[in-house]
């Protein structure tokens, strides 16, 4: 039904066009692939992430039974101590002690949180928590 | 014939390739986003949300942070910032002269008012004088545990009697507030906060956030539910904080607020003895009914005011007040541990 | 002369108004960076009709004006980096003569995702967005294939009209 013929550099698609968009989605494809195999093996430890001011600080798996001093200036400190899978704020510089009184969490996404020293512990990658937030 | 065939087998694969990537971020679709800032009415804020990646969601909460920093601001009686009118603002002009306010002051010392004459003065914003006298005596208590010391009955009492609700003046037409008493300061400790969760989660729906659980230092607020349609879920917490039940119950929300008054976080301790830092306007004196009461309400402002006035007054009479409002449910946590309820509280209570 | 600047200005406009729709219906798939690139179908054709110089002089034109009227200084410099790759792609793409139109289009929507993604890695600092790329190539090698197809029966009707003129 042509009614003219096409160049041969103007047809749609050779077969090298077919084989370039082949290779790159397979090359894609892959990629996506190890990325998520990667993220899926990296992420599953629960840990207790301690953040001062808002930065990181350190983390620590609760899979292992550990004390960290967590010292600043000042002698501001806060003693967290993990212990079978939890962690726990058991001494402290803070007046209000809060801190220290809150249970041991090992929830995902449960908190210890310590205002006058700004330190906050906070469990990454932990048991699914059956609650989004809590009233207190 | 040869080319249709190829034209047709380019559309298909065309077609997948796109049908895939679509369903591809559609099951994916925006992720749950969780983060934390400080220095807001001296606790910590909690905003967990959904967007598309960590940078949206990350922007969004430096919104949300900077408008909840400009109410704390406003409703800090501690300090005084360049440029706003406060509450302090407002107390240090005590007996003097009128401040000038924006709309978020003014609103916030009327819900104050409507909540002090609906709870029978159980709710007490021009309760400054007092306050700060056992807040005066918290921190020392607190910083010398050894010399701890109840503040004096009749320093309590003299300044009691610099606590007239009538002598706040609000001008709306001028848009001012005048405390004619030189004795008084305001102090909304049991509001405020509440009010501006309130006020953040308006706000959140504005820049576009339809599904948010914001919480300001256990001051819950949802904007929406979840974003698959189910309801937040808030644990209340046990106030035996030496138990292994981190929660007593726990209370779906969904476009409405919960908060919880109690003598367990913020105390201090006289021969043995708590003194928790909300204090009964009627006595002068810590409230010794419960060790928490939790109030769900539409209206965050109002269901903070009202966990402070009930957690001040006896179990039948905040009942009566609670099944007197609508949208109004409360759950109370006796000494003893005990759990009751309003009639419309829906509550999963954890065994 | 004359007619190829007649010609080159109808592109240019044509680029703009391409660039001016996607503008105003982006498509979101929940990544930054991913478009149809109709404006690139523009450049294919003046680099196939016309030759490398107006096509480099278009994609740079094109650029600078929806960058100023759209855009700001941060979006065109991630416009810039894309398009010059992918155009220099393209360029070397048709000199090789390994492709036809459509693997030539192929290339430059998949560089010119790549580009954008290199510009960013090194403004946010981050490399964890080197996780699009793989949603990036596949997008690029979508949205590319069928601009070159679009460009092939464009550019074959285009040649026609020239020859009956």
């Amino acid at each position: 039904m042509e009614r003219f013929a096409i160049p041969a550099d103007l047809k749609p698609m050779k077969k090298n066009d077919v084989i370039l968009i082949a290779v790159l989605l397979v090359f894609a494809l892959a990629a996506f692939g190890g990325v998520s195999i990667r993220s899926a093996l990296t992420t599953n430890e629960p840990e207790a992430v301690v953040y001062l001011d808002g930065e990181e600080w350190g983390r620590y798996p609760l899979s292992k039974d550990t004390e960290v001093e967590i010292r600043q200036e000042g002698d501001h400190y806060n003693i967290l101590q993990i212990q079978e899978g939890k962690a726990d704020i058991t001494a402290a510089s803070c007046p209000d002690r809060i801190c220290v009184n809150h249970r041991p969490v090992n929830r995902q996404g449960e908190s210890l949180v310590c205002l006058p020293n700004r330190v906050v512990v906070e469990v990454e990658n932990g048991m699914e928590s059956e609650v989004d937030a809590d009233t207190n | 014939m040869k080319k249709i065939c190829q034209a047709i087998i380019l559309a298909a694969v065309i077609l997948v390739l796109i049908g895939g990537s679509a369903l591809y971020y559609r099951t994916r679709g925006p992720q749950r986003y969780e983060g934390q800032f400080f220095g807001c009415f001296d606790t910590v804020t909690t905003i967990t949300g959904y967007d598309t990646s960590q940078e949206a969601f990350s922007e969004k909460m430096e919104l949300l942070e900077e408008k909840l920093r400009h109410y704390h601001q406003l409703y800090d009686i501690y300090h005084t910032y360049d440029g706003i009118n406060n509450l302090k603002t407002i107390n240090d002009a005590a007996g003097e002269t009128a401040v000038e306010v924006g709309e978020e002051i003014m609103d916030l010392l009327k819900l104050g008012r409507q909540m002090y004459v609906m709870t029978d003065g159980k709710l007490q914003i021009a309760y400054g004088s007092v306050l700060s006298l056992w807040h005066e005596y918290r921190e020392k208590g607190m910083n010398e545990p050894e010399n701890a010391k109840l503040p004096p009955e009749e320093e309590l009492a003299r300044r009691a009697t610099h606590t007239n609700m009538e002598l706040v003046m609000l001008d709306e037409e001028a848009s001012t507030v005048y405390l004619a008493d030189a004795g008084m300061s305001l102090d909304v400790g049991s509001i405020g906060k509440g009010y501006a969760v309130q006020k953040l989660a308006e706000y959140a729906r504005e820049i576009g956030m339809e599904n948010v659980l914001i919480s300001v230092g256990g001051n819950v607020c949802a904007v929406g539910g979840k974003a698959d349609g189910t309801p937040w879920v808030v644990g209340v917490e046990n106030p035996d904080t030496d138990s292994e039940k981190a929660y007593l119950a726990t209370v779906e929300l969904a476009d409405n607020c919960v908060v919880t008054s109690g003598d367990y976080q913020r105390y201090y301790e006289v021969d043995n003895q708590r003194y928790c830092h909300i204090i009964d306007p009627h006595t002068n004196m810590p409230p010794d009914f419960f060790s928490s009461v939790t109030v769900q309400a539409k209206d965050s402002g109002v269901a903070d005011a009202l966990s402070t006035a009930l957690f001040n007054m006896g179990y039948e009479k905040g009942l009566a007040l609670v099944e007197k409002m609508q949208d109004v449910e409360a759950m109370w946590i006796g000494k003893d541990g005990e759990i009751r309820y309003s009639s419309g509280f829906k509550a999963d209570e954890k065994k | 002369m004359t007619k190829r600047i007649a010609y080159l200005g109808v592109l240019t406009a044509l680029a703009f108004v391409f660039s001016y729709i996607e503008f105003l219906l982006p498509l979101n798939f929940g990544v930054p960076g991913i478009k149809l690139g109709l404006a690139n179908l523009v450049v294919i054709v003046a680099l196939y009709m016309i030759n490398v110089r107006a096509a480099c002089l278009l994609s740079f034109v094109r650029i600078l004006l929806t960058g100023l009227t759209f855009g700001n200084l941060a979006s065109m410099i991630y416009s810039l980096a894309g398009g010059i790759l992918s155009l220099v792609i393209m360029i070397l793409a048709k000199r090789s003569n390994v492709f036809s139109v459509t693997g030539v289009s192929v290339l430059g929507g998949v560089s010119h995702n790549v580009g954008q993604i290199i510009i960013a890695i090194l403004v946010v600092e981050t490399k964890s967005l080197l996780y699009y790329l793989p949603v990036l190539i596949i997008s690029g090698t979508v949205t590319g294939a069928l601009i070159g197809v679009l460009a092939s029966i464009l550019i074959r009707h285009l040649n026609k009209a020239k020859e009956t003129l």
